[in-house]
């Protein structure tokens, strides 16, 4: 190819700026982001008998998890039905170029917002960040995979609601059985083997070690390692959709 | 390589529909050439094939040396596209959307700024750079978006229907747009469904109906088709005698009035001239005017598709976007 690498990161990266520019301080995506998580977080720690310390990962989780997904929704759709994903599909940059921009805008969103509700919840509630470097990672790679997820969506959808609806099919089962408010541990075994097939207890787990959970390196590692194959998984499918698609 | 465009043998199924069919011409270099043909004709499909936005279901498209399928890219980088409906990105300056465009098709960061300031000046929106492009009206947005397809100065140009749905004004300056462009040695593509237009803008027209080709040629060429057609306007003095005796003359195939000018269609030109003189001198009648009239493109463009003109007048309905190349199958 004559284009060189680097060009190509390039001009991804151009694509999620302009992305950030264009759509992502809407007021809906970031609405979207945080109302479901804190509602639930409330509901939970002052009506329920749970301690917000122990649902402080679950709940930055979610929040990455719902901003991401909305505003790939957005920044994948609208596109597709404003006609500018074709302004893009003739730019001389490939399928992947655009892919990696959308889900690099989507990492950067999802890490700066998932930082901004974990930092403050852990410093105001007093939990121990055993590792800010493995806690930053985790979120980062959250904030991936549910790019990711939130790119699959938009590849199907040809509405920016179509989005959401399928987003939510994903995302409503992953708010209660990932293990972000309810312990795996305090899970009947189907409902942990259904738990582990969703990339979000990975991220909660992940996130729960960071933080002066119980578990071992390894876990966190091979936490890492499952979240890296659900992003990868999940655009390998919507490239080969939207390739479908254009042909 | 010589040719700007090459298109072999190009076919493209939306499932069962058959969009375009089998269709192959060149475009020279320099050159503007149209497709002109009625709505759903296949003109749009054959942009989005011609500029790699869609695989064809077989043929080839060869544009600016490179096969569209092998090599996209290199293809991509060569041309400029300026589809059927604008499509910047609303919530964006008119500014950043060039930028964006520079940064897209990797016009040096030196460059960028420098090509914005010209072709905004071109297209005469300097002054309103920093609008959101939402906020400017139907022809801005459509010249901006032939500005942000000539950001990387292509060689090509590919523009569908550029003039459709917009006012006299705003269609009138994007075709002063286009000859300017042709002018300065681009090679221009476009579509319309326009008669007048492809018959002023076009250097050559292939007429486009039901995915194929049914004629190719230049505006010329294609109105010396419509053959047997000669005709006169003819005028007459007050003095002389009656000038109904006109239809039975000699050659006349048809007369018609048009206010105080007949219009005789004849069919051997030199016998009928002669029959006129006879038929004015035995009358006593005085010719104060007699003009040749060319066949019209719309003409041609009836006889050779035995389409009304009517159908060409046809305004689509505004598309919905969302379908827009994404509703195949
Ligand atoms: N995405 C699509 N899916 C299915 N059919 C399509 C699609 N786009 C165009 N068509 C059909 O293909 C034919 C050619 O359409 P098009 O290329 O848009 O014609 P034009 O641009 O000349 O109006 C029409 O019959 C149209 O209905
Ligand atoms: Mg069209």
């Amino acid at each position: 190819m004559a284009i060189a690498p680097i060009e190509h990161l390039l001009r991804a990266l151009y694509i999620a700026k302009k992305d950030a520019k264009a759509y992502y301080f809407k007021a809906p995506n970031l609405t979207y982001a945080l109302l479901m998580p804190i509602s639930l977080f409330l509901a939970f720690s002052i009506a329920g008998p749970i301690d917000p310390k122990s649902i402080t990962p679950g709940l930055t989780s979610l929040v990455v998890l719902f901003g991401t997904t909305s505003i790939e929704a957005v920044a994948v759709v609208l596109e597709k039905q404003t006609g500018t994903f074709e302004r893009l599909l003739v730019a001389p940059v490939s399928l992947s170029t655009i892919l990696l921009g959308k889900i690099l805008a989507g990492l950067l969103f999802g890490s700066a917002l998932g930082i901004a509700i974990f930092v403050p919840l852990a410093l105001a509630l007093g939990i121990a960040i055993t590792s800010l470097p493995m806690a930053l990672l985790a979120i980062a790679l959250s904030s991936l995979s549910s790019s990711a997820l939130g790119v699959l969506a938009s590849a199907h959808a040809k509405w920016v609601p179509e989005a959401q609806m399928l987003a939510n099919f994903l995302r409503f089962p992953m708010t209660f059985l990932s293990g972000a408010f309810i312990p795996l541990e305090l899970m009947p075994p189907q409902l942990q083997f259904i738990a582990r097939l969703l990339p979000l207890t990975y991220s909660v787990e992940a996130l729960r070690i960071s933080s002066g959970g119980p578990m071992t390196m390894t876990t966190f590692l091979l936490d890492m390692v499952a979240l890296a194959l659900y992003s990868l998984a999940f655009l390998t499918i919507a490239g080969y959709a939207l390739k479908k698609k254009i042909e | 390589m010589d040719g700007a465009i090459e298109a072999i043998n190009l076919t493209k199924y939306y499932g069962k529909i058959l969009a375009v069919d089998n269709i192959s011409f060149e475009v020279e270099r320099g050159e503007v050439f149209g497709f002109l043909g009625p709505n759903g004709a296949g003109k749009t499909t054959a942009i989005r094939l011609l500029t790699g936005q869609m695989k064809p279901s077989s043929g080839s498209a060869i544009v600016a040396g490179f096969d569209m399928t092998r090599e996209p890219i290199k293809a991509k980088r060569l041309i400029g596209v300026v589809p059927e409906v604008s499509n910047l990105y609303d919530e964006l300056s008119a500014w950043d959307n060039l930028i964006f465009a520079a940064q897209l098709y990797g016009v040096p960061r030196g460059a960028r700024g420098m090509r914005a300031k010209e072709l905004l000046e071109f297209i005469g929106l300097y002054d309103r750079r920093e609008d959101r492009v939402g906020n400017l009206s139907k022809g801005m947005r459509r010249r901006l978006t032939i500005a942000a397809a000539l950001i990387h100065e292509p060689s090509i140009l590919f523009l569908d229907e550029p003039t459709s749905g917009l006012d006299v004004e705003s269609a009138r300056a994007i075709r002063g747009l286009i000859r300017e462009l042709n002018g300065r040695g681009t090679t221009v593509f476009l579509t319309t469904h326009y008669i007048e237009e492809a018959d002023h803008l076009c250097d050559r027209i292939a007429i486009i109906d039901r995915g194929r080709i049914v004629a190719k040629d230049k505006p010329e060429g294609l109105k010396s088709r419509v053959e047997g057609r000669t005709a006169f306007d003819i005028s007459f003095g007050p003095r002389g005698g009656p000038v109904d005796g006109l239809a039975a003359l000699d050659h006349v195939k048809e007369v018609s009035k048009l206010g105080e000018v007949f219009r005789v269609y004849v069919g051997d030109v030199t016998g009928f001239l002669q029959a006129l003189a006879d038929f004015a001198r035995g009358n006593g009648l005085e010719i104060t005017s007699i003009n040749t009239v060319k066949p019209s493109l719309e003409d041609a463009f009836v006889r050779i598709t035995g389409l009304s003109p009517e159908v060409m007048r046809v305004e689509k309905e505004p598309a919905r976007r969302g379908d827009v190349g994404y509703s195949s199958h």
